[in-house]
């Protein structure tokens, strides 16, 4: 080896192991999550085949330094996942090799990532504490707009509760603006429920000829093709069985297009899609693609099983953080909050879906499965003649929602635990100062409809109020039936029998020490 | 390829030019495929049709052993211990307990922590199910967030159960309690015991019956690590300070983000540092579940060592204890691998020297590419050539290793390289390595019986990771399994 050629190999060389080594960084941090191949560790989101660290460089350095939160799409499969930060972890430097390591290796051509970019994207989002979540960056960052056949496609959104398509002349825009995504969304909106939205666009016809439009929506909607309705969607319910597909002849060129969307509540999508002279499958202009779309969670359905009842403590939407769900096989349903000591949540048909707590990490609260849910009341459920002996405590958000402050709510009664017949059927107990209760719910197997028969016993000392419902419509009770919310009918069947008042919206039973009060539960 | 010789050209140049000695570390993968050699790792086969994402284990008389799972619910198994595991029985003992991530079984029945509560359940009318739910004590806060686990330790001594609250998302103190670590009496009291808590991922006492758990890297944990719970300590994160004035309990500190562990530990006294730092990606990225080594040898020669599992390595890593000047510190280092999920529970059977891991890697990826998984590992008597432990000196270190030492090798200084470094204790999530400095090895001294390094050591550094690499070879010849170590000196002793 020549001199020269040895004095370069050396330069090289220190030139080399002052350079981060963003293979090193990739392969000691990301790889736990995305890979050695980049393809997502068992099920976790993976950069090959992803949009996300393709384009502005940007983009990518802000999940590294803050995190990413929340629902994401990746490679067109949702994730709900967090990224924990690296910023506090990695230099200017480290970040900036492993981006360029994952651009070339995973997302070819996609470009090398300076220092000095990750310097400057740094100091530009000193002042962000919380992750990113995808909205905020793909705002901030979008993908490249999709090449669809809709030019210059604009959104307005309104927001209001409609039963039926409103005439849009008459309402005021919340908010208006280019999509150059060129696919509709309703995710567009920012909102989740009691919007409409309308988009106009100019669909580029390839050829002259018949183009079949599919349109589908959740909640309701229209589609004009060239200044004429189409399809209309009516009524509030879910996509599939009131798709339209229809034909239209369109001349090779631009033609006007407009989608009118209402949003009432629940899942919202628009479906639209065309297929042209010439195309083989149908070409879609919105988000959401029709037919066999992944779900993000699968359905795993919780059901009773040999006469057993199911059981599911877990997060159920509308009552507290501890609850304990039951499901009967005569399918009537319930969950009793263990804080509130009381049965808050009364419902009929399908008892729980465990795919949402189940798949990843499970976040969130899960809603009844099934139908015709009553809210019977909120807040604790045993008030102890007198005053009470115990406390919850509780962090509220303080004024201004920055931070969290205790809050003592008095109660009477602490949760003890259940036990479970040979048929799942439970009996929740229940203690205070002085007395102690059990609340036992079984099917009753001798009525001609579905029945809970519900029995609550009191011992010790001490009388205790029982709220049955509060805070929801309460009529009677006549001959002994109370109904509660829609349709849910309480009977007095033995025992103490309960009362109502129609100024407190309560309905309670009071029982002293060695009482009890039998109720049965079932549906109008 | 030309990459390839270039470094070969670079690691040339950077030996001849420096003092320094270069020791090629152990690979992960080299050392896993020996594994076989000294352990036996097995995958036990679940209930069949069903998920079980193995969250906690509980052994139980008569070589029974119960698994909780996340989704809930609680199996037994009979025959695990056996040879031949096609044979396995499981009933289920119960169903839906919110994520139970501790349990133990005491005078007939088994008893479980999990999100909402700590929970007994009891068989009453001898049919194999639980048929009583016991609500021994519910006196923590959750508001729904999914972040907020409790992991529950065996009852210590007096019977107390031991829980760590995690926070909420991690970040926040939005319920009671969150942060801290509680003693939940056999009356069901709650007796809260040190604050200062992120994210654990496991708890469980060692020998002496003293508590530890794994914090994971964060907001103020640079790096993972194995902590101790003194009571009345504070483990480094202040967000759920709040939570004292529910008792009037003197406020936790209130350290100052950006500074180090030892100079805020040394302002405020009840402030314990971790007693072993598990270096962030170096030996794992999430540890979990802690069994402490009291087989009187049927484990290896490990006697009241510290197992750990870890998540998202699919590892269990091996640590050394002891106690200067009132804290613990110890070395940690790699040990068993491979595993087919992330690891959550970790027991050992201290009778029978079997050790029970289970896991998933649901929500948080694995190395092990199961969805879930039991598994058990057995010792198969041949001791590996590693470092025993590592036990600071005023001076330096004294390595022991399993096996007599090679006297050449060992005298070798080129044989042993040390670099120290810290963590930035901050608000902000982990942190990079910082403070790096490298200390001189002057002498190494081999004992008479051939089994201790005494290494005499210009440049120890209070409060820093101590991260020794050797290449020394057994008498027999044979090369270390694993031949890093990683020391956490919180303090040097003075004899």
């Amino acid at each position: 080896m020549r001199p020269s050629s040895l004095l370069a190999l050396l330069a090289t060389a220190i030139f080399a192991s002052a350079a981060e080594d963003g293979a090193q960084v990739y392969n000691t941090l990301c790889v736990a999550c995305h890979g050695p191949d980049g393809k997502g560790l068992n099920g976790l989101p993976p950069l090959v085949g992803s949009d996300w660290p393709k384009g502005p460089a940007a983009r990518s350095i802000k999940i590294v330094l803050n995190g990413l939160t929340g629902p994401v799409d990746v490679a067109g499969k949702g994730y709900n996942i967090d990224m924990p930060p690296q910023g506090a972890v990695l230099s200017d430097e480290k970040i900036a090799a492993a981006l360029t390591y994952i651009r070339a290796t995973f997302a070819a051509g996609a470009g090398a990532v300076t220092p000095d970019e990750v310097k400057s994207v740094r100091a530009a989002t000193s002042s962000r504490t919380k992750p990113w979540t995808a909205t905020e960056l793909l705002k901030a960052h979008p993908f490249p707009p999709a090449k669809t056949a809709l030019k210059n496609l604009v959104g307005t959104m309104y927001k209001g509760e409609w039963k039926q398509m409103p005439d849009f002349s008459s309402l005021k825009p919340a908010l208006m603006e280019d999509f150059n995504v060129g696919l509709v969304d309703p995710d567009q909106s920012g909102l989740k429920s009691n919007f409409a939205m309308v988009w106009t666009a100019q669909f580029e016809a390839k050829e002259d000829g018949k183009y079949i439009f599919n349109f589908d929506c959740d909640d309701f909607g229209a589609l004009f093709v060239g200044g004429e309705k189409v399809a209309e969607i009516k009524g509030i319910a879910p996509i599939g069985g009131r798709r339209k597909e229809v034909p239209v002849m369109l001349k090779k060129g631009l033609t006007p297009i407009r989608i009118e969307y209402v949003q009432v509540g629940g899942e919202q999508v628009v479906l639209l899609g065309y297929k042209g002279p010439k195309d083989k499958g149908v070409q879609w202009l919105s988000k959401s693609k029709g037919g066999n779309a992944a779900k993000a969670t699968p359905s795993i359905p919780i059901q009773p099983k040999d006469g057993v009842a199911a059981i599911y403590r877990n997060f159920i939407g509308g009552t507290s953080p501890r609850a304990i769900g039951i499901g009967f096989p005569n399918e009537l349903n319930l969950a009793y909050s263990a804080e509130n000591v009381g049965v808050e949540l009364f419902w009929a048909g399908k008892f729980m879906d465990g795919g949402h707590h189940w798949t990843d990490r499970g976040a969130g609260n899960e809603p009844p499965a099934g139908t015709s849910v009553v809210k019977l009341s909120d807040g604790q459920a045993i008030i102890q003649d007198g005053a009470p002996s115990g406390n919850l405590v509780r962090y509220v958000a303080a004024k201004g929602g920055k931070d969290f402050v205790f809050s003592a709510l008095p109660v009477s009664a602490e949760f003890r635990g259940y036990d479970l017949d040979k048929a799942g059927n439970p009996t929740f107990r229940t203690a205070g100062e002085g007395f102690a209760m059990t609340d036992a719910w079984a099917p009753d197997t001798a009525a001609s409809k579905p029945t809970l028969i519900r029995t609550i016993k009191v011992t010790g000392d001490k009388a205790v109020t029982v709220v049955l419902a509060r805070g929801t419509t309460i009529s009677g009770p006549s001959d002994g039936v109370t109904e509660v919310g829609t349709g849910l009918l309480i009977r007095a069947q033995g025992g103490v029998y309960p009362r109502s008042s129609a100024a407190d919206k309560t309905l309670t039973v009071t029982l002293k020490p060695g009482e009890s009060a039998v109720l049965g539960y079932s549906y109008r | 390829m030309k990459k390839f010789s270039l470094f070969l050209a670079l690691a040339a140049l950077t030996s001849g030019l420096s003092a320094a000695a270069v020791i090629k570390k152990t690979d992960t993968k080299a050392s896993e495929a020996r594994q076989s050699e000294f352990y036996e790792r097995v995958e036990i086969p679940t209930p069949a049709g069903e998920v079980c994402e193995v969250s906690s284990l509980a052994l139980m008389p008569g070589k029974k052993i119960a698994i909780g799972t996340r989704r809930g619910d609680v199996w037994i198994a009979e025959g695990a211990y056996d040879a031949d595991l096609s044979k396995i029985k499981w009933t289920k003992f119960a169903s839906s307990l919110h994520e139970p991530l501790g349990m133990f079984w005491k005078e007939g029945s088994l008893y479980a922590t999990n999100r909402p509560e700590f929970t007994r359940m009891t068989d009453t009318n001898g049919d194999g199910k639980a048929d009583r739910f016991d609500t021994i004590c519910s006196k923590w806060g959750i508001n729904g967030d999914y972040h907020e686990y409790a992991f529950g330790s065996e009852p210590d001594k007096n019977g107390d159960v031991w829980v760590v609250l995690c926070l909420t998302g991690s970040f926040h103190a939005h319920s009671p309690w969150r942060g801290w670590c509680a003693r939940i009496t056999p009356d069901g009291k709650f007796v809260p015991t040190a604050s200062g808590i992120r994210s654990p991922g496991g708890i469980g006492a060692n020998d002496k019956g003293d508590m530890f758990y794994t914090d994971n890297q964060g907001v103020w944990n640079g790096s993972s690590s194995l902590k101790w719970l003194r009571p009345g300590s504070f483990q480094g994160n202040p967000t759920g300070n709040k939570s004292a004035s529910l008792l009037d309990f003197p406020a936790p500190p209130e350290p100052t983000s950006g500074s180090r562990i030892l100079t805020e530990r040394l302002k405020f006294p009840d402030f314990v540092p971790p007693a072993v730092i598990l270096p962030h990606a170096i030996v794992g990225n999430s540890p979990s579940g802690i069994a402490c080594d009291m087989t009187k040898g049927k484990w290896g020669p490990w006697e009241s060592q510290m197992f750990i599992g870890e998540q998202t390595a699919s590892q269990v890593q091996r640590v050394n204890l002891e106690f200067v000047n009132g804290l613990y510190q110890g070395a940690c280092f790699h040990f068993l691998g491979g595993f087919e999920a992330g690891l959550i529970p970790v027991r050992i059977d201290q009778e029978d020297g079997t050790m029970f891991i289970g896991g998933s890697n649901r929500g948080w990826g694995s190395r092990g590419t199961k969805p879930f998984t039991f598994e058990r590992v057995r010792f198969k008597g041949k001791v590996p050539f590693e470092m025993h432990d590592i036990s600071a000196k005023p001076d330096g270190f004294e390595v022991t290793f399993t096996h007599p030492v090679d006297a050449a090798s060992a005298a070798d200084l080129k044989n042993y390289a040390m670099d120290t470094f810290t963590y930035i204790y901050q608000a902000s999530y982990g942190s990079p390595e910082v403070d790096q400095t490298a200390p001189t090895i002057k002498s190494a001294t081999l004992s008479a019986d051939g089994l201790k390094v005494r290494l005499v050591i210009d440049g120890l550094v209070r409060g820093h990771i101590h991260h020794l690499v050797t290449d020394v070879k057994a008498k027999s010849g044979d090369t270390l399994w694993h031949n890093e170590g990683w020391y956490t000196l919180n303090e040097i002793p003075s004899k």
